[in-house]
């Protein structure tokens, strides 16, 4: 690797992801830790780690079995199923809750836990998929042979979990910083106050980084806790990557489970993304008032109409955070992946961005770049950028950084023979043959950030967002517009990743 | 003066001694064939030679200069001159690279001007028999014609040193000879002094001129032919 490269590749790091952190920190003293031992505090962080908990059992139980069942089995439509399961992690989950709310008179914590199950299985799905590909062919004939399908899911068990338990730990890291969900359950139903209701509190009402620092370090505690296992599971799971004579295992016939098995696959659709999509479709075409195409045409005019500019922002600010991380993401990942021990003991410095609440790396930018030396970076839409990059950064290094430990590494060697210096070798031979990877990046931070609203709802700059606005619309109330803003902002969100997929002959690669 | 000298080299991997001390000063414009069972140290040898290994002590000197000095690459891998063609079917081959620009990115790396390149090019799928194949991606490309590339690839920026490691594994036995046999013509057309790893040394023994036997990280034995 190209030491300025890296060094520059760092620096920005450091800047980006690592100070708002840090800046925040240092602003917590002796007093401000008092509120961290209020019984509403304990009260609260064991509530938060329930719902945590919860949704990634749910993402487990749900994740698993769907991964398998469309990555490995002759399930009518698996192919479409699997590209159909990453929808569900693509919705904000604000729009799901929104969408589900008026469906059904279920409200507080189990609402809020169903929610972010849902919306988080997916990442279990796939990891679970990914890690039921890497199976060997001939392992799983052996246990085939040995004793059935029951046999060779024992078997493979043990492999995939790791890379199951990976994601849970993400999931649950999702769910405990979530802050729209619970907020908006809470909106329109019994008061469910998590942690990360706590941390707003604290910042609106006394507008103190000290305090609301304090106030988040046993989320942040929490957050450690759950993403260090991650980091070890993940470890483990590239471990049963391939090996050098590895052979693909083939399709897995369920006979006459395959049809059980499509309900379930459908059911788990059905409910994670089609129903509210459906829902978000009828509400948009008039709803009760009665659906109608004219209906949903005016809806939709006036969601262009009035929410343009926040799209616009929206679009300009997540466009800008990839654009800015996949460069980084790529550095950064080829260099934590090669550096060996080094880069394994580097790795949790990578997560300190997303180990923070999403609230609490806003009041962290706000503390970094709210001074008159940056203030023309602040007021504008680059404070946005910055905060999106820095914050979603670590998914784009731990992407790249899974796909350089399955590039051969004679594939690089053999370029540094061939007399390429390491930027040359960066560009040409290691970004092209990772381009999946380097690609399904930046879409990760594309997703994330047009769906980001946690660390944008006090930063002034990043206030022009469409899921701004929307959290601002539901809060008014519900109507036609809403709902068509809400799938305006699906379609940008979908629509990069659906054009990969048609277009492109390799598989997406989104996975850190 | 020799093409490369290998004086007292010692390597390690992860705390252990899998290699040397040894020394070996191969005669510039010779065959040498390293032979050995697996794990005796054969690749990690080529390895070091071309600066992709650090050794832990010794010297290697590549056509009178010191390139690595204990720890200390002296000169880096990009800059040794070294054509390697690695072990198994077209290993590291560049998956998104055409036959073309394989070898395109070798003369570009080695600033070899835009005007020549066609012809360069031209001449190195000639040579290796890969002509009318120039679009395709290794992932096209059978076994044989892979390593052909592999091969291409090696020769590009006119090394005085050749390195290869098993290149003739993967093939069925007739691909082996012909391999074998067009290697040994470029050896001979363009002087090279090549180092060939191997562990069934028969089928090319005829073809070197020297060959060296390791066990255990060892020099057990070196016969001429």
């Amino acid at each position: 690797m190209s030491r300025p490269l890296l060094l520059a590749a760092v620096v920005a790091f450091a800047l980006l992801g690592l100070a708002p952190v840090v800046v925040m920190v240092a602003r917590v003293d002796g007093a401000d830790l008092h509120a961290i031992l209020a019984a509403r505090s304990a009260a609260l962080l064991g509530r938060t780690a329930l719902l945590g908990a919860g949704a990634a059992l749910i993402a487990l139980v749900v994740g698993i079995p769907f991964g398998f069942l469309v990555a490995r089995t002759d399930v009518p439509g698996a192919p479409l199923w699997r590209i159909a399961g990453v929808l569900p992690i693509l919705l904000p989950p604000l729009v799901v809750a929104m969408s589900w709310a008026g469906m059904t008179t279920l409200r507080g914590g189990l609402a809020t836990t169903l929610v972010l199950g849902l919306c988080t299985f997916p990442l279990v799905a796939l990891y679970s998929a990914r890690a039921f590909e890497r199976v060997d062919g001939r392992q799983e004939e052996a246990a085939l042979l040995a004793g059935g399908l029951r046999a060779a899911l024992r078997a493979e068990l043990p492999l995939v979990l790791p890379s199951a338990l990976f994601a849970a730990c993400f999931a649950f890291v999702l769910a405990i910083n979530d802050f729209a969900v619970p907020d908006y359950v809470s909106s329109i139903g019994p008061k469910w106050n998590v942690y990360a209701d706590e941390i707003f509190a604290s910042w609106r009402s006394s507008r103190d980084t000290g305090s609301a620092v304090a106030s988040a370090l046993p989320l942040v505690l929490l957050t450690a806790l759950a993403l260090w296992p991650a980091l070890e599971m993940r470890r483990r799971s590239l471990l049963t990557s391939f090996s050098g004579d590895f052979r693909a295992p083939g399709t897995l016939r369920l006979g006459f489970w395959r049809w059980p098995a499509l309900a379930f696959v459908l059911a788990v659709l059905g409910v994670a993304a089609f129903t509210p999509l459906g829902r978000l479709v009828w509400e948009s075409g008039g709803g009760a008032r009665g659906f109608s195409a004219a209906n949903m045409q005016a809806s939709f005019a006036r969601a262009l109409e009035l929410g343009r500019a926040n799209l616009a922002s929206s679009l300009t600010f997540a466009l800008g955070a990839a654009v800015i991380a996949v460069p980084l993401g790529l550095v950064l990942g080829h260099a934590l992946e090669r550096s060996g021990t080094l880069g394994r003991r580097l790795a949790p410095l990578v997560l300190i961005p997303i180990a923070v609440p999403a609230i609490l790396f806003g009041i962290g930018g706000i503390a970094l770049w709210n001074h008159a030396a940056t203030g023309a970076i602040y007021d504008s839409g680059w404070m946005a950028v910055l905060l999106f990059a820095g914050r979603f950064l670590p998914f784009a290094v731990l992407s790249c950084a899974a796909a350089t430990a399955m590039l051969d590494r004679r594939v690089e060697d053999s370029a540094r023979l061939a007399g390429a210096g390491p930027a040359r070798r960066l560009v040409r031979i290691v970004g092209p043959a990772l381009a999946p990877a380097v690609f399904g990046s930046g879409l990760v931070v594309f997703v994330l950030s047009m769906r980001e609203l946690d660390a944008a709802i006090l930063v002034p700059a990043a206030n022009s967002t469409v899921l701004f606005r929307l959290y601002n619309a539901v809060h008014f109330g519900r109507d036609d517009f809403v709902a068509a803003l809400a799938l305006l902002v699906v379609f940008f969100v979908v629509a990069p990743g659906l054009l990969w997929t048609l277009f492109a002959r390799r598989r997406l690669e989104i996975l850190p | 003066m020799n093409a490369v000298v290998l004086e007292n080299l010692r390597v390690e991997l992860g705390g252990r001694c899998v290699l040397g001390p040894l020394d070996l000063e191969p005669v510039r414009g010779t065959w040498t064939l390293v032979v050995g069972p697996s794990g005796s140290g054969k690749t990690t040898l080529l390895r070091a030679i071309s600066g992709l290994l650090a050794p832990a002590s010794g010297r290697i000197l590549l056509a009178g200069s010191v390139a690595s000095d204990g720890q200390r690459l002296v000169i880096p891998p990009e800059r040794r001159r070294i054509g390697f063609v690695f072990q198994g079917g077209g290993a590291g081959l560049w998956p998104h690279l055409s036959a073309r620009a394989t070898i395109e990115f070798v003369l570009a790396a080695h600033h070899v001007p835009r005007a020549d390149r066609a012809r360069r090019i031209t001449e190195l799928l000639e040579l290796v028999e890969l002509r009318g194949l120039e679009a395709r991606r290794p992932g096209e490309l059978s076994g044989g014609e892979a390593q052909r590339l592999a091969l291409a690839r090696a020769l590009a920026h006119d090394p005085e040193l050749l390195l290869l490691d098993e290149p003739l594994g993967p093939l069925d036995a007739r691909l082996r000879m012909e391999l074998a046999a067009r290697i040994r013509e470029v050896h001979v057309r363009r002087g090279l002094t090549t180092l060939h790893v191997t562990h069934d040394p028969e089928e090319v023994r005829h073809l070197a001129d020297r060959s060296v036997r390791l066990e255990g990280g060892h020099i057990v034995s070196q016969n001429s032919n």
